[in-house]
């Protein structure tokens, strides 16, 4: 197993950098967290057409039988979404991928694979042909090692009621997936945000003030929502969320390592550009042993997120990842959120100042690092494989 | 319809570009290699005609062998198969020495219609369309905006410095476009994959019939004598404005040719 890059994800990466660099630059996203106060649309829904449509990023999980471009001979896998992702964290994009292409997704695939079901199946067709865009209500900040009991339920008629708070995703979403709790078990169920003849207020998603402006979180609420059931479980586990927030804490280190490569690109940059003193300020030791130790942390991150997408390639449907995702988890948030730290710090003046976009990335780390489990959830689930119990 | 489209490696724009000292040609290693932005444009319009008129788009570039990283993109963007012009005694060819090189290889692949960009972001001669539309004995459209076809008719809109002209010429042509023409789509993950499985073939000189003793540095017909690096840039004209700023400054934009 080699963790490098292959000459398919390199040439991905060139794809979705070169759209990025079109039409996702820093004062794209800037001008979207202006806008997207006010209208209530924090995602840019054309960009994410073109990378889930043209690009074809949205099916990279999804199987090639239901239509995505997953496949164990050389076809897609998380390594190439985890690819995605570091681009799309290096832009701060506004887009649902993580939301609908990793979480969502990997939710479906879990009810999918265990049952077969033909309700997962149509869903991820959708989803991987771009068509819909979907959102896993679930709190962003849930630990994967103790998901959230469901705060929905179902009724008898088929509609589903409740309220979940710090949802990602959902304002963009066609689909929303929803763990509800049935009396005897579990079950994953999917409501369609505008159906013709939806009854109106059966769903409602309302933003809350969040810190990371480009991937703010909702409430969402449903009032006797129409529903499908997309699969059931026996006990109070809820098999497909576990195994999407799982994952998609594998995959969320590939966007800090995107996000801490950007801040440190940008800071190296300007402190070669801005003189002090009649010299560089990136000469100065001070400045650049930061530099030089922020790029070893980086360098880190790199391998545990590399590590984490390749032992999710290789165990698509099950198998042993907690050690593979905790460990990239315990270890890059930290690195992305310091990243961003030294380039607010190291910009000086101008790293403070809102039209500059490192407040993004910073609110982006910090958010990141609590999302999906904190790094002392993920250290804590170390302890049981790595044979080092906590101190009683 | 058989469609060429020439594409053409150049040192990324946003790197700095060099010359070898030695022989004073490009030193292609110095920068990133990237297709030149306008030949993006010339596949895009092939793929589109292809998929309004059907037939089959082959790319063909000239270059080193890094060279095929361009021709990847053009595969993944969805041509169909590529051909690459690679020879040593290729290297250092000038406008007219690439021309001929290019338009005997276009001779043994056989076409339709040539498409490429109208110029290339580091040679920038511009030259490469009439050049090859002269040996080759076909009909140029050169700087095209628009192109239709009807039958064995191609109607291009010509940018001009006061509009367009239309003209029009019937197949095989060789057309140049510019970047007004379309906007050039993003490879898909599934372009790439399947451009892996896509044929590309590597010509020789002696494949291509291309006539040693007129390609490469010593056979050029233009010469490099000298180069240094560009000035710093100058300070620019101030006009201040004692009420008559705005006629100036309109003069000035006038014999730039901006209006």
């Amino acid at each position: 197993m080699t963790l490098l890059y292959t000459e398919v994800e390199e040439e991905l990466r060139a794809a979705v950098r070169d759209l990025l660099a079109d039409r996702c630059s820093s004062s794209a996203v800037l001008g979207r967290v202006e806008s997207g106060v006010e209208s209530g649309m924090p995602y840019d829904a054309e960009l994410w057409k073109t990378l889930a449509r043209d690009i074809g990023v949205a099916g990279l999980l999804v199987p090639e039988e239901l239509g995505g471009a997953a496949s164990g001979a050389g076809g897609a896998s998380a390594r190439e979404a985890a690819v995605v992702l570091e681009e799309l964290g290096r832009a701060v994009a506004p887009v649902p991928y993580l939301s609908s292409a990793v979480l969502a997704t990997q939710a479906l695939l879990t009810a999918w694979g265990a049952a077969g079901g033909e309700v997962a199946g149509e869903l991820l067709g959708r989803l991987a042909a771009g068509e819909a865009t979907a959102a896993l209500a679930v709190p962003f900040a849930a630990s994967p090692y103790a998901p959230p009991a469901p705060a929905v339920s179902l009724s008898e008629d088929g509609t589903v009621t409740g309220t979940v708070g710090g949802v990602i995703g959902a304002e963009i979403a066609d689909v929303l997936l929803v763990p509800v709790r049935l009396t005897r078990g579990t079950a994953l169920c999917a409501v369609e945000t505008s159906p013709a003849g939806t009854v109106q207020g059966a769903v409602r998603v309302a933003p809350v003030t969040s810190l990371d402006l480009t991937r703010p979180i909702a409430t969402v609420s449903f009032a006797s929502a129409p529903a499908r059931v997309v699969a059931t479980a026996g006990g109070p586990e809820t098999p497909w969320v576990r195994e999407a927030l799982l994952r998609g804490a594998g995959l969320l280190a590939s966007e800090q390592l995107g996000i801490a490569e950007w801040c440190l690109a940008t800071t190296v940059a300007y402190v070669r550009e801005r003189r002090q003193f009649a010299r560089p300020v990136g000469s100065f030791q001070a400045v650049k042993h930061r530099l030089a130790d922020l790029w070893l942390e980086i360098a880190g991150a790199r391998a545990a997120a590399r590590n984490a997408a390749a032992r999710l390639a290789e165990a698509p449907v099950a198998g042993d990842i907690t050690v593979a995702v905790a460990v990239a988890q315990a270890h890059c948030g930290a690195v992305a959120v310091h990243a961003a730290e030294e380039c607010v710090q190291l910009h000086g003046g101008i790293g403070m100042t809102w039209e500059h976009p490192a407040h993004l990335y910073l609110k982006r780390a910090k958010a990141d690092q609590i999302a999906l489990g904190t790094p002392g959830d993920h250290r804590e689930a170390l302890a049981g494989p790595a044979d080092l119990p906590a101190p009683v | 319809m058989n469609i060429v489209v020439c594409v053409k490696q150049v040192p990324d724009t946003a790197t700095e570009r060099k010359l070898r000292s030695e022989d004073k040609t490009l030193d292609r290693d110095a920068a990133d290699g990237v297709v030149n932005e306008l030949d993006e444009y010339a596949v895009e319009e092939a793929l589109r005609l292809k998929e309004a008129h059907g037939g089959e788009v082959t790319v063909l570039s000239m270059g080193p062998a890094k060279a095929t990283e361009t021709i990847r993109k053009a595969l993944a963007m969805g041509a169909d198969k590529a051909v690459h012009l690679h020879d040593d005694a290729l290297h250092g060819s000038d406008a007219l020495g690439t021309s001929y090189a290019v338009s005997q290889a276009l001779k043994k692949i056989g076409f339709d219609l040539v498409i490429l960009g109208s110029e290339s972001t580091d040679a920038r001669t511009g030259m490469l369309a009439a050049m090859l539309a002269e040996r080759l004995g076909a009909p140029q459209l050169t700087l095209a905006s628009k192109v239709e076809i009807e039958g064995t008719a191609i109607r291009v809109e010509r940018i001009t410095d006061y509009g367009y002209d239309k003209v029009e010429a019937s197949l095989p042509a060789v057309v140049s476009v510019v970047e007004k023409i379309n906007e050039p789509r993003y490879p898909s993950f599934k372009g790439i994959m399947a451009a892996k499985k896509k044929p590309v073939e590597t010509l020789g000189i002696a494949d291509a019939d291309i006539a040693a003793d007129q390609v490469g540095l010593a056979n050029s017909w233009s010469e490099v004598v000298d180069f240094a690096a560009a000035p710093p840039r100058a300070a620019g004209t101030v006009i201040k404005d004692e009420g008559d700023g705005g006629a100036r400054a309109a003069e000035f934009l006038a014999s730039k040719k901006f209006i």
